[in-house]
């Protein structure tokens, strides 16, 4: 696909606010700073906002980019084309310039450097070192040399205010802001910073007027409740303290890191802990420790990690032990792309393990299902007594959305079940009795009378080491009952259905030519991908799958059964998911995928959908 | 230490006795340990429905099937983060780790380290034969062995992965135990089960992270290190020996004829992890879900 056509077609008709911010600089150098500050002032204008970030790989430097989009209902995707590039640095400009719409407005730091003029280009030269330190300069007089040394010149404000200017926005939500940020700093550095972002507003106010070119209004709404803004890592650690995740050992791994710093913060005031273990093997040995010992527990890491917990995942399904591991997978195998996304660990998720032992793989769709996925993971690990690991990825866990608060009174909490005393005392204890669901009661350490030892060794129903055939065979078939028994209980609650925005349910889905089964992150994407198509008279619905081992295959089969064409976007190189459906059934489909480290934009999967739909 | 107090049960050595009956070769070192495990833990009344005991891969690896308590058999080499985990889930647990100089020393040498920095109230127990007897006779890390060429009068010891001699010095697991500040280093000996299970009650007992190691020869695939070889090679740490002198304990630990049996290196007062997570989970203001969430309202 050319650039070309991959970022037509996105500047339809707007009649509500949609707009598309990019800032793009050298790391370190105010860029995320300044789009978490535009970030806040869009939502407490009641947008619903969406960001996309990569960062540059090395330590300090490199160039990060920030996408921030805003609209009025909630927000799918970044977006297709930006309508407003700022570039800090000349790096910056060249590197993510690219996706900026026909007739966009680039902003750029003049006193950094100067694009070469481009025709349909709107350009406007912000020199914001020197406003900000006009600024600076304006405060001299009433600050002490001492803070007059350590006083960094207002830049991130400079930039809000043209930035809030650009878009039409007021500027008061931002003074009030201001106001409240430096409030102990002292009346001359509030006035200092207010100054600077009426001189940022104010100098790009000077370019609009000659040139007439402004961007995409933005139309405040302050009449809206307060909202939760935050990013899949977050949710994904406060589901797992509303699940009751009481202990967390893990290793610091780009993008999974932030999961720890977390829940380092606040598990204590749960009555819990976090230690920061010497590798990720032993994160995860001390996870089923803790397990085994009755205290629910998660790690999370990205692919490098994973690799190195295999061992350990394997021990947990043959020892029968509930725990968490979610994977923020990264891009690119060995150390990869870090900074990067990718949905390319699904096969580590699945097929991860010598032998076989059961784990079961589930996959959070956006910011808000990061949350109710994590409490799932850490309910069916509990209720199958195994390893859940939890696909995250880079884009989701770094993605900030506004959200609305969940509601808690849905918030179910599943015990593993635990044998009766009574029964216990009466009858004696086998930890892996054999039954109909595979499930077995399971001890905790200090009840009397229902020692046992868990083991990763091939053992009977009492856990005692064994060998024979028909014992290798009969334990084998009883810890993967659980997984079917997973399946059939609760495969129709782990997919969701959509036809283009709107979510529905299966039955409410009429015969249609493209259907589209994809898993994680790519939810909303394909939403608003699907909802151009439709806008157009395309017919195309979407199943997106949570729950990826055991897979629900009979629900894919219905939903199959109801379509012309199937189409199984992901991102990954060789179509993992496609591969894992190929094994599971027997139904024809179209793929789309990629591995190129971002998500997918909108206009990717509308090509692709209205392509298969002509046909 | 959660003792037995409720009823005020006490508990014999027979008493953490399993059906399962050991798998070991006959004169296998480990017996003599397990007694000794028997008895420490009978010395300490310990409850075996609130101990668990630990282990990794290896012939003694396999002890947890043979006591009567809670028991975690794990992967190769990961005893220590297990354990670990079970300790800081539930403080109230008596948690003993038990396995081999392989397990401890080789595949499983990076936790060490580390454990010692946390310094959890469990013990470890390692039994050291200086051989790997589950694959049936390869080159240790405690191996002690001639090099091939630096001592070409004497003949090699031609272990299996190594049948031409091995290049690669032994680990002295004690003076590396003092270096890792280990806060309670003891020698044991099989072949001298009382005074083994004295310092397996007194390394239970002790408040933190105590490492036992423990020779526990091989007849199977250890023709040199035999229990003459030790009973030849060992005396009794002297009595003078101030345990809480790190310097005289590596002096002791670094003496090159034969080897001291019994507590060498101690340190009182060193913080544990549990007790620090607990102070943080006690000092922290308690928070309930909606707080937690309303701090990111805006």
């Amino acid at each position: 696909m050319t650039q070309e056509t991959k970022y037509a077609a996105a500047d339809s008709a707007r009649t509500s606010t949609d707009v598309v911010l990019r800032l793009a600089g050298e790391s370190g150098e105010g860029v995320v700073s300044l789009g978490d500050l535009t970030v806040q002032m869009l939502v407490q204008m009641g947008l619903d906002i969406y960001t996309f970030q990569t960062f540059p790989a090395e330590i300090k430097g490199g160039t990060v980019m920030y996408q921030i989009r805003a609209t009025e209902s909630t927000t799918l995707s970044h977006g297709d084309a930006v309508d407003v590039f700022v570039a800090l640095n000349h790096d910056g400009f060249s590197l993510f310039g690219e996706g900026l719409r026909e007739n966009g407005i680039l902003v750029y730091d003049s006193d950094v450097f100067t694009p070469v003029p481009e025709a349909g280009r709107t350009e406007y030269a912000l020199p914001i070192s020197t406003l900000a330190g006009q600024e600076k300069q304006a405060v001299r007089a009433r600050v002490t040399p001492e803070q007059l040394k350590r006083l960094p010149p207002p830049k991130n404000i400079v930039g809000l205010g043209a930035l809030l200017r650009l878009v039409n926005a007021p500027l008061e939500p931002a003074e009030q802001y201001v106001k409240e940020l430096f409030a102990r700093k002292g009346e001359a550095i509030v006035e200092m910073n207010i100054s600077a972002l009426h001189s940022g507003a104010r100098h790009i106010a000077e370019q609009i007027e000659s040139t007439g070119k402004r961007a995409p209004k933005v139309n405040p709404r302050f009449d809206m409740p307060k909202r939760l803004t935050l990013n899949g890592n977050q949710m994904l650690a406060m589901g797992a303290i509303s699940a009751g995740c009481r202990f967390y050992s893990g290793y610091p791994i780009t993008p999974a890191t932030e999961i720890m710093e977390f829940l380092a913060k606040e598990l204590p005031r749960f009555g819990g802990s976090v230690v920061q273990a010497e590798d990720e093997i032993s994160a995860l040995g001390m996870c089923l420790g803790s397990s085994y010992a009755g205290v629910k527990t998660m790690t999370a890491s990205s692919g490098p990690g994973i690799s190195l917990m295999v061992e350990m995942i394997n021990l947990a399904g043959q020892s029968e032990l509930p725990v968490v591991i979610a994977d923020v997978q990264r891009g690119g195998a060995s150390t990869g792309m870090p900074t990067k996304t990718s949905q390319g660990d699904l096969n580590l998720a699945l097929y991860g393990v010598h032998n076989e032992s059961p784990r079961i793989v589930i996959a959070p769709t956006s910011v808000t299902d990061c949350y109710w996925t994590a409490v799932d993971a850490f309910n069916l690990a509990e209720a199958y007594q195994c390893p859940v690991i939890l696909l995250s990825d880079q884009a989701l866990a770094t993605r900030k959305s506004t959200i609305e608060h969940p509601d808690l009174s849905k918030l179910e909490i599943v015990d593993r079940i635990q044998p009766n005393e009574e029964e216990v005392a009466k009858h004696g204890y086998m930890r892996f009795l054999d039954t109909p669901s595979g499930i077995s009661p399971m001890s905790i350490p200090g009840m009397p009378g229902a020692q046992y030892v868990n083991s990763g060794i091939e053992h009977d129903e009492s856990g005692d080491p064994g060998y024979t055939p028909e014992l290798a065979t009969a334990s084998k078939e009883k810890r993967f009952r659980k997984l079917e028994t997973c399946r059939i209980k609760e495969g129709a609650k782990y997919v969701r259905y959509f036809v283009g925005r709107d979510e529905t349910v299966l039955q409410d889905i009429a015969a249609t030519d493209v259907g589209i089964i994809a898993f994680g992150s790519t939810e909303g994407v394909i939403r608003e991908a699907s909802q151009r198509a439709i806008n157009e008279g395309f017919s195309v619905a979407q199943m997106q799958v949570r729950l990826l081992n055991p897979l629900p295959v009979e629900q894919i089969e219905q939903f199959v059964s109801k379509c012309k064409t199937i189409l199984i976007p992901e991102l990954n190189f060789s179509g993992q998911f496609a591969n894992w459906i190929r094994v599971n059934t027997r139904f024809e489909f179209e793929t789309l995928h990629k591995d190129e480290g971002l998500p997918f934009i909108p206009n990717e999967l509308y090509q692709k959908i209205t392509a298969l739909a002509g046909r | 230490m959660a003792l037995a107090t409720e009823n005020v049960q006490v508990f014999q050595p027979k008493d953490y006795k399993s059906d399962l009956k050991p798998i070991w070769c006959a004169g296998c070192g480990d017996f003599g340990v397990l007694n000794a495990l028997y008895k420490a833990m009978a010395a300490c009344n310990l409850d075996p429905n609130k101990t668990v005991v630990v282990s990794g891969i290896g012939c003694s690896s396999r002890l947890p099937g043979f006591v009567s308590t809670y028991g975690f058999h794990g992967v190769h080499g990961r005893a220590l983060p297990i354990a670990t985990g079970i300790k800081l889930a539930r403080p109230d647990l008596n948690v003993i780790v038990v396995g081999g100089d392989g397990d401890g020393y080789s595949i499983g040498a990076g936790h060490l380290p580390h454990c010692a920095r946390r310094n959890p109230d469990i013990t470890y127990l390692i039994m050291n034969n200086n051989v790997y007897g589950l694959t049936k006779g390869q080159v240790s890390p405690t191996s002690t062995i001639p090099l091939i060429s630096l001592q070409s009068k004497q003949d090699p010891k031609r272990w299996k992965t190594t049948p031409y001699g091995s290049t690669e010095d032994p680990i002295d697991p004690i003076v590396q135990a003092i270096a890792h500040d280990i806060s309670f280093v003891a020698r044991g000996f099989s072949y001298k089960p009382n005074q083994l299970a004295d310092l397996l009650t007194q390394g239970i007992q002790h408040k933190g992270f105590a490492l036992i190691d423990a020779f526990s020869p091989c007849p199977t695939f250890n023709q040199d290190q035999t229990d003459e070889f030790y009973k030849e090679r060992t005396y009794d740490v002297p009595e003078d020996h101030d345990p809480t002198n790190k310097l005289k304990a590596f002096e002791l630990a670094l003496r090159e004829e034969g080897f001291p049996i019994g507590l060498i290196y101690k340190k009182e007062g060193k913080v544990s992890v549990q007790d620090e997570l607990a102070f943080l989970r006690e000092s922290a203001s308690p928070q309930t879900l909606d707080q937690m969430f309303s701090r990111f309202l805006s």
